[in-house]
């Protein structure tokens, strides 16, 4: 048979190349590839901040459930446990050793640090206003704090920067350790060396706190009963990774038993039933490839979704199995099915090319793997399922399964105005919303579950990490130049603090002064004996003794000599902290620099645009998400649109007559409605996936109207086929159906669609479409053969 | 004299729910060559608030309610919250004061070892930093009084600086 042989040595061939390529393929799960290409560079950079940033680095963590005491005692034994461990940069729990880094860092440089290192500052009226001062303070009810440091830091550059530095600030300290403001909760920083989205590393720094917690609470007497919260970017994809895990784990389980139930039933033949996975396999892998080669990478969506949206191709081979008559060999079948199901398929194919056009790069993936993946699994179909089927394979159990809708089927004509009048309630439904039928709040589409925002909410309230919506962002072309212009914003936006427009900000040049103004301030210095002798004239009136700031004079000339700082010099929690606002960024620097408490943000924009400052843009976070979301939406909505326009047109092509289009078209127009009319109740209203899953709907239904509208040759043939379209909607609505018990969003939106809409398509187009044949109430003939009296116009001749 | 003592004086003590004060306070530190010199009002509401109000030679604010120390009108020109326990150098003196004004033996136990010498109308309490953030910073405050009157906080810092406020009560509080 060298026609078997060729078809299954291609493919056996194909297999080796696909899994050649795939073996090579990069894996990207960074939500960059599901941004638009057109994306403006400060959604980018928030994009990239969100899952690679240094905020990706922090974990939060609350201990509650004990009395003060045994709270801080816990934090004081897990933050001991935990430092010496490689996994963490930085523990801060409010006790000495949290700040001593950032401290020690900012004592040492104070004098290239602050911003008060000017030539008028050392001149002998500007040291003896410092002086004055500073005898001032001593006499004053704060002279316990500043007198250890005064004799190195008379110019008190110490006090302005550690006011500067709001991030060296944390909550309430009770006992030398974080507590929220009630005393309930005992608080924890924590700065993991690996970034939020290396997962395993961020489990990994997870285990290892949990271990520290546990540890602490068996050392203390009274602990037994404290209660550990995590939170923050890693946690959250350790979890969400956790739950996708389990629910995808649990629930393709069940969604696998059920499918296979139902077909073993169908087919009592363990052969046929793995068989009928073969093109869904080869379709997948095919397209993983064709995703690898046309992008270069293929994303951790588009592999788990694209399977998703070939679910369809399981229907191919139910098609193929079912609709074999017995004794009749599989070659036959297909002869007769294969226009429709060729159809069938170019229909979804052509709904899902929209999606190539589309200008999220997440989505054009996509659209290429449903494509691929469903030309070959209906090649393989076609071409190499028909010489693995056992000869004389015949789905035993399937006329069962067909007939309740046969039932329905003969009843169609009374069903007609049932099915009407539903269809019309739903449009006056969906024409009576309120509200808008889109849902806004982009937290409906995270999968964090609800409660775990709030925790998160609540430990950063408690820690005053603030929840940042408000940034200004610029792109240059080195580093030094953005330290440059950080400085020429920190001018702008301290006015703006000044005027009570905006609470405080952070800019990269606080951290690390840009080299020219390093340079300056340092120059700004006199030389030991010009400070010396500038000194004893500006203390001349002063009681203070000579000899007092020795350590003063040393620091001064120790400053004007010492290198610059780079990124280098900085303690580890400073690190951090610059590089979430100064990112290398392919071939630039983008500073993004957060501002806290605006009050005015029309104001605070207004005057960023009016300092002229090269390239700075005000960002308001909630907006640009908005944006997008509102870009995702109508993007989809239009792709939705035409992917429809282009069905009906191939319809029209394939079936070439208005009413035939009509015939198929209409279940799925109305299925469409209702499913909507039906997520929308009770003011609902609909999530991003949810059209996915409409798009789904005609893909997967547009099948079962055309093969409900193929005019069978006689009535045994169109009970098998309808036992086929029966056998494959229980298997979808199983497997969609258990995925909408899922939590997390996009299973459970798509899920709940595609269950109830290709259920609706099922049992609308039994009523519409089933065309006048000869239908006998005969399911339990199956299997015999018939010849209706009528001549079949569009059956293909047999090979 | 019987039973006078330390709980009898705290006692004394406690009862006091109210009193305000003139203060001078003279202070020695060793980087300057002359003492300085303040003076101001004091104010006492009992158990945990405190008011100190400098008038000369610049006024300054300095209000301590619960663990909550507002300080106003500095140098600076600002007025600054913090929280007690984030500066344990003002944080154990400030207790021990507050802690004998409102008569609480248990809080004066936690911070600091105590002494007492002298007869009712002329006692001394002196009170030795325990917790190692204070004595890195004080020595020893002593605190004399007649009564349930202070008249006298002294204080030696580690670094040999000293401080002596004088407390003249105002007649026609509320005892």
């Amino acid at each position: 048979m060298p026609a078997r042989r060729l078809a299954l040595g291609v493919w056996l061939l194909a297999v080796v190349i696909c899994v050649g390529i795939v073996a090579r393929t990069h894996l990207r799960t960074d939500m960059t590839a599901f941004l638009p290409r057109s994306a403006s560079a400060a959604q980018q950079v928030l994009t990239e901040q969100v899952s690679n940033g240094a905020a990706s680095h922090l974990i939060l963590l609350g201990i509650e459930g004990a009395p003060p005491q045994i709270l801080v005692a816990v934090s004081k034994s897990m933050a001991a446990r935990l430092r010496p461990d490689a996994a963490f940069v930085d523990v801060s729990n409010g006790d000495d050793a949290s700040f001593a880094g950032v401290r020690d860092f900012v004592w040492r440089n104070r004098y290239v640090l602050s911003a008060g290192t000017t030539a008028d500052r050392f001149t002998v009226t500007g040291l003896h206003a410092a002086l004055a001062n500073d005898l001032e303070l001593l006499g004053s009810d704060v002279g316990m704090l500043i007198k250890q440091a005064l004799p190195s830091d008379p110019t008190g550059e110490l006090l302005t920067l550690l006011n500067q530095l709001a991030a060296a600030k944390g909550p309430r300290s009770r006992d030398g350790a974080w507590l929220s403001a009630d005393g309930s909760r005992a608080l924890l920083l924590v700065h993991t060396r690996a970034p939020g989205f290396d997962i395993d590393a961020q489990q990994h720094a997870l285990m290892l706190i949990g271990d520290a917690f546990d540890g602490a609470r068996a050392a203390i007497p009274g602990a037994k009963a404290a209660q550990l919260h995590e939170t923050g970017p890693g946690v959250f994809a350790v979890r969400t990774r956790d739950t996708t895990k389990r629910d995808a784990t649990r629930l393709s389980l069940l969604a696998t038993a059920a499918a296979a139930g139902l077909l073993a039933f169908a087919y009592r033949s363990p052969r046929v039933l793995l068989l009928g996975l073969l093109p869904v396999a080869s379709g997948a892998l095919a397209a993983v490839a064709a995703v690898s080669l046309g992008f270069g990478f293929v994303h951790g969506i588009t592999l788990g979704f694209g399977v998703t949206l070939i679910g369809e191709s399981v229907d191919y081979a139910i098609y193929l199995f079912t609709q074999t008559a017995r004794g009749d060999p599989a070659e036959v079948t297909l002869a007769r099915i294969w226009p429709t199901l060729r159809l069938g398929a170019l229909t979804s194919i052509v709904g899902f090319s929209a999606m190539l056009f589309s200008g999220f790069v997440g989505f054009a993936q996509l659209g290429l793997f449903s494509i691929v993946g469903l030309i070959v699994a209906a090649a393989v179909t076609r071409f190499a399922l028909p010489h693995l089927m056992p000869p004389g394979f015949f789905a035993a159990g399937a006329g069962i399964l067909a007939r309740p809708l046969l039932a329905v089927i003969n009843r169609r004509r009374r069903l007609r105005p049932l099915v009407a009048l539903v269809v019309m309630v739903g449009a006056v439904a969906l024409a009576l919303h309120r509200g808008g039928f889109w849902d806004k709040d982009l937290s409906h589409l995270s999968p964090i579950p609800a409660v775990d925002q709030t925790i998160d909410r609540t430990l950063r309230h408690d820690l005053g990490v603030p929840d940042l919506r408000y940034f200004a962002v610029f792109r240059t072309a080195d580093e030094q130049q953005a330290l440059e212009e950080s400085e020429s914003l920190a001018a702008t936006l301290q006015t703006l603090v000044v005027q009570r427009r905006l609470g405080g900000f952070d800019v990269p040049s606080q951290i690390l002064p840009s080299d020219g103004t390093q340079r300056a301030r340092r120059s700004a210095l006199p030389d030991a004996d010009t400070l010396r002798a500038r000194f004893d004239q500006a203390r001349a009136d002063l009681p203070f003794r000579p000899g007092t700031f020795d350590p003063f004079f040393r620091d001064v000339a120790a400053a004007k000599v010492a290198p610059l700082l780079t990124r280098a010099s900085l303690p580890p929690a400073l690190a951090l902290q610059l590089d979430s606002m100064l990112v290398h960024h392919g071939d630039g620097w983008d500073v993004i620099a957060p501002l806290r408490d605006v009050t005015d943000p029309a104001g605070v924009a207004a005057a960023i645009t009016a300092a002229q400052l090269p390239g700075v843009a005000f960002v308001d976070l909630d907006r640009e998400s908005d944006r997008l979301l509102h870009t995702f939406q109508n993007e989809a909505t239009l792709l939705a649109s035409i992917g429809s326009l282009a069905i009906l047109v191939l319809l029209f092509v394939g079936l070439k007559s208005p009413a035939r289009v009509v015939a198929v078209a209409t279940p799925l127009a109305a299925s469409v409605i209702v499913t909507a009319a039906l997520l929308t109740m009770d003011n609902g209203a609909l999530s991003i996936f949810m059209v996915v899953g409409f798009l789904l709907i005609v893909a997967v239904g547009s099948n079962y109207c055309l093969f409900f509208e193929r005019r069978d040759h006689d009535a045994v043939t169109q009970s098998r086929s309808v036992a086929s379209i029966v056998l494959a909607n229980l298997c979808t609505v199983s497997a969609y159906g258990l995925m909408s018990l899922s939590s997390i969003p996009v299973l459970h939106d798509i899920g709940i669609t595609v269950a109830i809409g290709t259920f609706l398509t099922l049992l609308f187009a039994a009523v519409v479409t089933t065309r006048d044949v000869a239908v006998q109430t005969a399911a339990d003939r199956i299997g015999l053969r018939m010849h209706s009296p009528r001549e079949e116009r569009d059956r293909l001749p047999l090979p | 004299m019987g039973d006078w003592g330390l709980p009898q004086l705290m006692r004394n003590l406690a009862q006091v729910k109210a009193a305000s004060a003139q203060f001078t306070e003279r202070k020695t530190v060793h980087m300057l060559s002359a003492p300085l010199v303040t003076s101001g009002m004091l104010n006492y509401i009992a158990p945990d608030r405190m008011q100190k109000i400098t008038v000369s030679p610049k006024p300054e604010r300095f209000v301590l309610d619960g663990d909550q120390v507002t300080i106003a009108g500095g140098p600076d020109k600002q007025v600054h919250t913090f929280s007690l326990a984030d500066y344990p150098q003002i944080g154990g003196l400030v207790e021990g004061i507050r802690a004998t004004l409102a008569g609480d033996l248990a809080a004066l136990d936690r911070f600091y070892v105590v002494q007492l010498s002298g007869d009712p109308s002329n006692w001394q309490l002196l009170l030795q930093p325990k917790d190692t953030d204070l004595t890195r910073f004080v020595k020893w405050i002593r605190i004399a009084g007649s009564r349930n009157r202070i008249v006298d906080v002294e204080t030696e810092d580690t670094d040999g600086d000293h401080s002596d406020m004088s407390i003249v009560e105002d007649a026609g509080d509320a005892r």
